[in-house]
Parts: structure tokens; sequence; C-alpha cells
């Protein structure tokens, strides 16, 4: 038996009360400093509680109050820790338990890296189709709204979007003719918008529900109607394919998966959301060849040059590192590559998509 | 908890020994390698590790601080704040695709949305930071006596929005008002056993301490702004703008139109700069004055607290995270250029292939994540540390002895207003 001094609080008031503590092999009791006994623990119900390092603080299991023991004295310490399987002064069951704990979340947070990279772009895929059209319209809606105004530079040179003035007019007739031809081809079930926006980058983007964005900066790089053709023909493979809706319900399934891991659900609305991804345009190397590929067929059907779009893709890529904006797309030269193949050993058309005229006019849609 | 919280709860003392009421008793590096083994165990989670990382810094804080001879007891564990989120989670998930399906219904008014859902999510966020504040305080334990918080959440969730909204309307003015007023029905909800806790800091002592500053900080602010409207002539700028094709011929044509523009633009400038500076050297100071202001006007019963905290400490504190900080960008810098160049020197070897690209992209990421938990475990370690620790030992105590007779009280609270703010982000220790 051993017997050391110790700090007892009763649970029921603040008092604090300098107690003899006896660690007999059966039990341990507490008595108060004129020698009447306290109260008696069993060891079995002990339980350490947290505190500084050089004191053992115990409770009881199943007690109603928070009765507490404070021991200073190491030997003391030592003994009642020696009696009571249940406690666990060296800290080893608690080193065990963490152990598990780390492991265990470090598998959860591999798992749902996995579903990130692998599950959501499949359950994207897979959902994509299913979204009905009068829903993706509504959607495209609220996501054009936002899109334009993360796009807007904010050029005093006119409104954002290009063909509205008068001396713009007829490019945007231009543009018009050209469009209505490719989407009578492309038999699409909702209806294209293009538009031309004033954006020194050259690129052009899709949204869902059938909104394409070509930017000033393209217009002006591009040499001939067919290239533009071109790269309109690979946007509006995107939207055949629903690649906006797709890249929308991915985006917003990692946003919700990472707040719930990362316990940040304050990130951004889901339209935001949903507008920065399109934006990215952080498509797959199988989706962009897959609209690629539409891209093809599509010039084919409308008589325009399908290496066309093989070559401003060259050109946009190569002549400004870093600017580009294509850069988060497949490697340029396999695509141009891809492209020249399934264009086949067809011979160029003997007259561009668009008159002369109208090509001068469509290159000035932006004034 | 926020650290002067906690430090209410170290009011307890006693008032006859001439030793300092309130001690932290905790080793320094032993909070460090707390801090540092956390951070390491977040990253590798992705963040799951922290509801046993909080636990385990509270404890450390609690257990450590040590009023005449008695420390705190954190009795929360981690498995609570866990259950805690997921229910949280459970909650919060109905509300996001409410959102998601209002955003899509409405079409072209989809991204007014956002816009509204903010001050939902704010009012959220505030209810969740009095039902945490209740599950922190019923899992504080003093002389085997637990604390606890009544109060509807709801209700101070109304006060603090409005509170809120006029802070900003007054540009910061009415911050010590709405402090005051939202401590005074905090405290006056708290309980240490059955002893009841309250505020007396007087918000307009709070504002007269804190105007000279606020009068540094947005003077500048003001000075520019008036300064531009009047003395800038804006017909000049417009005309020039509308005439330009360039930014060159903008410049141009203003210079001719406007020929004090170069003045015009370094004085406004200049005081916005001033602003941001003296706002970034004074933060301490206000820091240090209000939880000074906060520590003296709290009340349990007939204890009463004064501090005397001194503004030199913050800044020591904050001077320290800078130096650390320096360090770490130092060593962060060189193993970051060490990798950056290693990466390169196997794209020439190698070439480019979409692989390296996500190997690249992924170890820009890792290298980021590092660097943030890395100054965020320098600032918990120093400021936050400090805040805490120069807090509680600068506290001295009236009346003590109401503390030596206080019967037990409260039931533990509900860890979902925890989950609540963690998944809001207004969580703290």
């Amino acid at each position: 038996m051993t017997t050391g001094p110790a700090i007892y609080f009763d649970g029921l008031t603040s008092a604090r009360h300098d107690v003899t503590v006896e660690a007999t092999p059966e039990v341990l009791r507490i008595r108060a400093a004129d020698g009447a006994e306290i109260a008696e623990w069993r060891y079995q119900d002990l339980r350490h509680q947290s505190a500084p390092d050089h004191v053992l603080r115990l409770g009881r299991t199943g007690d109603t109050v928070l009765a507490r023991l404070e021991v200073h004295d190491p030997t003391l310490a030592h003994t009642i820790d020696e009696h009571a399987d249940t406690l666990d002064r060296t800290g080893a069951a608690e080193r065990r338990v963490r152990t598990r704990v780390i492991v265990w979340s470090f598998a959860a947070a591999v798992s749902l890296v996995l579903v990130g990279i692998f599950g959501l772009p499949a359950l994207a895929d897979r959902i994509a189709p299913l979204v009905p059209l009068s829903v993706e319209h509504k959607f495209g809606l609220a996501v054009d709204a936002q899109v334009r105004s993360m796009l807007n530079p904010g050029s005093s040179k006119g409104p954002f979007e290009c063909g509205l003035a008068a001396v713009e007019k007829p490019g945007r007739a231009a543009l018009d003719n050209l469009v209505k031809r490719m989407e009578t081809a492309a038999g699409l079930p909702i209806p294209l918008k293009v538009a031309v926006v004033r954006r020194a980058d050259a690129n052009a983007i899709a949204l869902p529900g059938g909104h394409i964005y070509v930017f000033q900066g393209l217009i002006n790089r591009t040499r001939s109607a067919d290239e533009l053709a071109g790269v309109i023909a690979h946007e509006i493979g995107h939207v055949a394919n629903r690649d906006g809706t797709r890249s929308v319900l991915q985006a917003a399934g990692l946003s919700f998966l990472f707040g719930v891991l990362l316990g940040d659900f304050t990130g951004g609305g889901v339209v935001v959301i949903a507008a920065r991804s399109v934006m990215q345009k952080a498509y797959s190397r199988e989706v962009e060849t897959a609209a690629d590929r539409y891209g093809v067929r599509l010039m084919g059907k409308i008589g325009g040059d399908v290496r066309a779009f093989g070559s401003i893709l060259g050109r946009i890529a190569g002549g400004e590192p870093g600017i580009s904006i294509l850069q988060n797309h497949p490697l340029t030269k396999d695509r141009i590559a891809a492209v020249n193949a399934a264009a086949g050993d067809a011979p160029a058309p003997a007259q561009p998509l668009l008159t002369p005229a109208e090509w001068a006019d469509l290159k000035q849609i932006c004034g | 908890m926020t650290v002067p919280d906690a430090t209410a709860l170290a009011a307890p003392g006693n008032a006859v020994s001439a030793a300092p009421a309130v001690r932290f008793i905790g080793e320094r590096s032993a909070y460090w390698r707390l801090l540092i083994r956390g951070a390491v165990l977040l990253a590798f989670t992705l963040g799951i590790y922290r509801f046993w990382f909080a636990t385990d810094v509270r404890r450390y804080l609690w257990s450590n601080t040590d009023v005449s001879g008695d420390t705190l007891e954190y009795s929360g564990t981690a498995f609570e704040l866990l259950m805690g989120f997921l229910i949280a989670i459970a909650l919060l998930i109905p509300l996001y695709v409410g959102l998601f399906l209002a955003a899509l219904s409405l079409g072209e008014g989809g991204e007014l949305i956002s816009v509204l859902a903010f001050p939902l999510l704010f009012f959220l966020g505030q209810f969740a930071i009095y039902r945490a504040r209740r599950y922190r305080l019923t899992r504080t334990v003093f002389r085997g006596i637990r604390c606890h918080q009544t109060g509807s959440a709801l209700r101070y969730a109304v006060c603090a929005m409005f509170w809120w909204v006029m802070i900003v309307l007054t540009l910061g003015l009415a911050y010590p008002f709405a402090q005051s007023r939202l401590e005074r029905s905090k405290m006056r909800h708290t309980y240490y056993g059955n002893l009841q806790g309250r505020f007396e800091g007087s918000g307009f002592s709070l504002f007269l301490r804190g105007f000279p500053m606020w009068l540094l900080v947005i003077g500048p602010l003001v000075f520019a702004i008036a300064y531009s409207v009047t003395s800038v002539d804006w017909n000049a700028v417009a005309s020039a703008a509308s005439g330009a094709t360039s930014v060159e011929g903008f410049i141009g044509q203003l210079e001719s139109k406007f020929p004090s523009i170069y003045v015009a633009a370094v004085l406004s400038i200049g005081a916005v700069a001033a602003s941001i500076i003296l706002a970034v050297t004074l933060f301490p100071v206000f820091q240090a004055m209000t939880l000074r202001w906060w520590l003296s006007g709290l009340r349990f019963g007939g204890l009463t607290v004064r501090s005397r905290l001194r503004a030199s400490q913050i800044y020591g504190a904050y001077l320290r995270f800078l130096w650390y900080g320096l360090l770490f960008t130092f060593a962060a810098g060189l193993i970051g250029s060490i990798g950056f160049v290693a990466y390169g020197f196997a794209l020439s070897h190698l070439g480019k292939t979409p692989g390296s690209e996500i190997a690249g992209a992924a170890g820009a990421v890792v290298f980021y994540v590092a660097v943030m938990l890395g100054f965020s475990t320098i600032y918990q370690g120093t400021v936050k540390l400090a805040l805490w620790r120069c807090g509680a030992e600068s506290a001295e105590f009236d009346g003590a002895g109401a503390l030596d007779r206080v019967r037990a009280q409260g039931a533990p609270g509900s860890p979902v207003g925890e989950g609540l703010a963690d998944a809001l982000n207004v969580g703290s220790i």
C-alpha cells in the first residue's frame, strides 16, 4: 500500500480538499486531513483526464458529477497506475488509437482523392446526357451572365459584345451566315448563340446551353473564314457532346467533395464555380479529341477546308508561348496530326466558306 | 474558443496570495512539437485530422493554464467534434442542394443566389459561433465544476448580424459598441457552475481609445478620396479616355489636358500606402488594447478582473512571427528552387509528356500546401500562443473568494455547433 497527498474536488462544489490517498491493492481510499474517509474509488472506474505533464488527474466513469482527484506525487501516481488497468498514464493506448485514426484518415483522404480523379468524371459522363435540355438551357443562362462579367475586361472602346454598332453590323451578318450553315449541318437539339466579344486573347469557349464566345483576339489572328469556322466547329463539338454541362457537374461535385473534406462550404456559389470551371476549360484529352473529330466531320459536311483548323491551332499554340490559352489542351502537335489524318486526302475546297467581301466584313466585326 | 474567452475562465484565483492570479506553465517546445506534428498530419489526411489536432491544442492550452495552483481541464474529445461535423454536414447538404436548384431554376438571375446566400451563411455562421462557444464552455472543467452557457443562439445571431451591418456602415466606428453589446450578451449567459458571468467593459471607453487609431488609418484614405474627387479634373480624364486609342495616347492626352496629374496620382497613392502601413503597424496595439479592455470588463459574481497587458508584448510576438516567417521563407525558397531546377532537368532529359506535366502540377500543389501550413504553424506558435499566454498572465483579480463556493450546474452541450462553425469556416481554437 502506498499513501500520499493529493487534491480532491467532490464535483458538487468548487471547494479544494487537501486529502491523503491510500492506494490499496483493492481500492483507492480518499481521506480528509483529519483522517475521515471521504470516498472510495474502484480502480476499474478510474479515468485519466487531461492535465499538465507532472499531474495525474483522475475522474470516474459513470459519475454524475465531475469529481476529480489530482496526484502530484510521482510514486503514488505510479502505484495507482499499476493497480488500474483502465489508466493509460504512459499514453501507450492513446497512441495506438491515434495511430489507427491517422491510418484511417489517410485512407479516407486517398479514397476521396480517387473519387475526385476517377469517380466524379465517370459520374459526370453518365449524368450529363441525362440532364434535360430545358435545364441545360436555364443553367446556360445563369452561367452566361457570370462568365460575361468574368471575361469582360471593361474596355472603353465599346460594349463587350461585338457586332452591335452600325459599322459592325455587316460583320455580324457574315458571322450569322456562317453559323447558320454550320448549325443546320450539325442538327443540334438546342439553338446556338454565337457571339464575338472584345477580349484580346486568341481563344473561344463553349458554355452549357449552346453559348459560344469567340474572342476578338482569335478573329484578328485567323487568316480565312475556314480557319474561324474550324474553331467554331470544334466548339459546336463541345456543345453537341454537352461538355460544358459535364465539366460543370464535375466541378460542382469536386467543390462539394472538398467542401466536405476540408470543412470549407463557403468557397463561392455554385454558379461562380461553374463559370470558373468553364473558363478554365480543363477538359481532358479525350474530350478535346472528341470535339476535334466532331469539328472535322462538321467542316466536311459544310464543304469547308478541314485542315484550316489545324493551321490556326498551330499558329495560336506556337506563336505566343506563355500567353497561349490552349496550353490546357492536349499536345497541339498530336492534335494537328490527328486533324490532318482525319481529313485524309480530301482535296481542299475550291472556294472558301465566305466570299472575300463577307470575310472582310467579318474581320471588322469589332469595328 | 477564442483566446479571450478562455482567459475568462482562468479568472478564479486567490486574492490573498502574492503570486500572479493566472500562470501559463506550458513549455513552448512541447507546443511547437504538437503544432508541427499536427501540420504534417493535416497535410497527409487532407484536413481530416483537424478534429484530433484541435482537441490536442485545446488540451494543451487549457491544462497548462494554472489559476493559483489549479489548472483548467478540457474534457472534449475528437470523436465528439467529428460527430458534430458529420451532423452539421447532413444539415447543410439540403441547404446547398436548395441553393443549387434555386440558381438553376432562376436562369439568368442565377448569379444572384450567390449574393443572397452570403447573408444567410453569415447568419448561420454567427449562430454556429454561439453554439460552438457553448460546447467549449461545457467541456471546460475547473476544480471539478464545469462551465456552461444559456441563452438563444438565434437571438445572438440576429444581434450579431445587426452589429456587423452597423460596423460596415460606419467604417468600423461602431466596432467598440458592437463588441461591448455582443460580449455583454455572451457573458450574461455564461456560468461557472452556478456563478453567473457578466461583462462591464464600456463601448465608449474603447471607442475613445481606438478613435485616434481609426483616424490615423481612415484619415489618409478619406483624404485620398476627397482629394481625387475635388481636385482631379474628371472631365479631362473622361475626354482623354474617350479620345485615346492606346494607353500611351491616353496618358499623353491626359498630360496636356490636366498637367498636375502626376502630383494628384502621387498624393493619392501615397495616402493609401500610408493608411495601409499605419494599419499594419498599429494592429498589435489595437489587438493588445482590445484584449486588455475585454479582460478588464469580465466579472463572475463578486470577482472582478483587471489586466495590465502591454502592447510591447504583442509586438514581440509579431516580431517573432516575422523572424521565423523570414527564416521559413528562405528555407522554402531554397527547397522550392532546388525542386524547380530538378524538375526542369528531368524534363529536358525525359521529354515533356502529359504525365510529367501532371507530376509538375502536383508537386506545385504539394509545395503550396506545405508553405501555407508552415506559415499557419508559425503564426499559431508565436502570435496565437502569445495572445493566450500574455492575456492570461496579465490578469489580476479582486474578490476571488467568490470562486471558492461555487456549486455544480449545467449539462454538457452538443458539438453540432462546433461542426457547423467548422463547415462554415468560422471555427477557432
